[in-house]
């Protein structure tokens, strides 16, 4: 079971990962169009002038879209979705797997045990946090079904699992089985559930054009 | 007063102008992490007392959203709600901001035109 959840399952679930966010990626080019971005040069300058707001009125605007409105879920958002890429790829035993299979040696960077486990016990407190507000606030209940729950389920249980396989909390054997499962499940989840924000994110970030674009914004829907 | 319309609502007419925005609507609905941090964004939300029914998310959700859902197969008065939703609790100022990018104006806006060929619109006598 461990070498078949170990082996073809992952690359099964790397290859729907990958290409179900390259599918993603082609439907919003053909869902999208390009349009010219004006460029003011005026007479006595050589470069145009920017006309995407400057670094200070982009953080403006960045306060009046999160920060400012809904400081906790801005900074809860932040730190869970940073944790979620970073505990993974710095993880030291994961980083054994990918010496071993790989030969990638990423020693380095790796964050250290204790780290991991903090930062795990922020991600899964981040997580109640989400379940939390989905429970009690009124505006989330409102637009709330029971496929939020499952996404949540989806995107915490790796984590739940991996941080139980490492203090060996249950019988460890199943534990790491469940664990690698949820890490491919989330993996194959991604592009075809409501985990695909996860693609359209840094799309709309850096490609769709409007004042909250970090990029060059030369695309509409 | 506005009169009662008790027309039959032409289902293939509405699934005919869904189709026509299929993959849009499908991409958009999917995208939405139910996150409501749209819902600073509308002035309607803001000052009528942060009630959730003028959340960008909760109108476009319970509007177009439905309409996809159900395949275009309303009745009147589900036809009536929704055109409740994207003409009263929305003025399509399109100010809305959604962080995952969603074209929310463009939904409602198709909502508002499939309402529109079925005789549910903005009635200023009411």
């Amino acid at each position: 079971m461990y070498d078949l959840v170990r082996g073809p399952l992952l690359w099964v679930s790397f290859i729907v990962f990958v290409l179900g966010t390259v599918f993603q990626i082609i439907k919003f080019m053909k869902l999208s169009k390009k349009i010219d971005v004006p460029k003011f040069i005026p007479a006595s300058r050589s470069k145009p002038i920017a006309t995407s707001p400057g670094f200070m009125l982009k953080f403006e605007m960045f306060k009046a879209a999160g920060i400012g409105t809904n400081l906790l879920m801005a900074v809860v958002t932040t730190v869970f979705h940073v944790c979620l890429f970073a505990i993974p790829i710095f993880l030291v035993g994961h980083s054994v797997l990918f010496d071993q299979s790989w030969g990638i040696n990423m020693m380095p960077f790796l964050f250290s045990e204790n780290t991991t486990d903090t930062l795990t016990i922020i991600f899964l407190a981040c997580s109640l946090y989400f379940l939390l507000r989905r429970l009690l606030s009124a505006r989330v209940r409102a637009i709330t079904t029971s496929y939020d729950y499952v996404v949540l389920l989806i995107a915490a249980a790796p984590f739940l699992t991996g941080f139980f396989a490492y203090h060996q909390i249950f019988n460890y054997n199943t534990i790491i089985i469940l664990h690698i499962l949820f890490g491919e499940l989330m993996l194959v989840t991604i592009p075809f559930t409501k985990l695909v924000h996860m693609v359209f994110f840094f799309i709309n970030r850096f490609f769709v054009a409007s004042e909250n674009c970090l990029g060059e914004g030369n695309r509409t829907w | 007063m506005a009169e009662q319309n008790n027309t039959p609502v032409a289902t293939e007419k509405i699934k005919k102008m869904l189709e026509r925005k299929k993959d849009k609507t499908k991409l958009s609905l999917r995208m939405c992490a139910h996150c409501t941090l749209c819902a600073e964004s509308c002035f309607l939300f803001m000052t009528r007392g942060k009630d959730p029914k003028y959340m960008p998310s909760y109108k476009f959700i319970n509007s177009i959203g439905k309409l996809y859902k159900k395949k275009g197969e309303v009745d009147r008065a589900t036809l009536e709600e929704i055109g409740d939703i994207v003409w009263n609790d929305c003025v399509l100022c399109t100010r809305c901001y959604c962080p995952l990018g969603i074209d929310i104006p463009d939904m409602i806006a198709l909502a508002r035109s499939i309402c529109r060929t079925q005789g549910v619109y903005r009635q200023y006598d009411k």
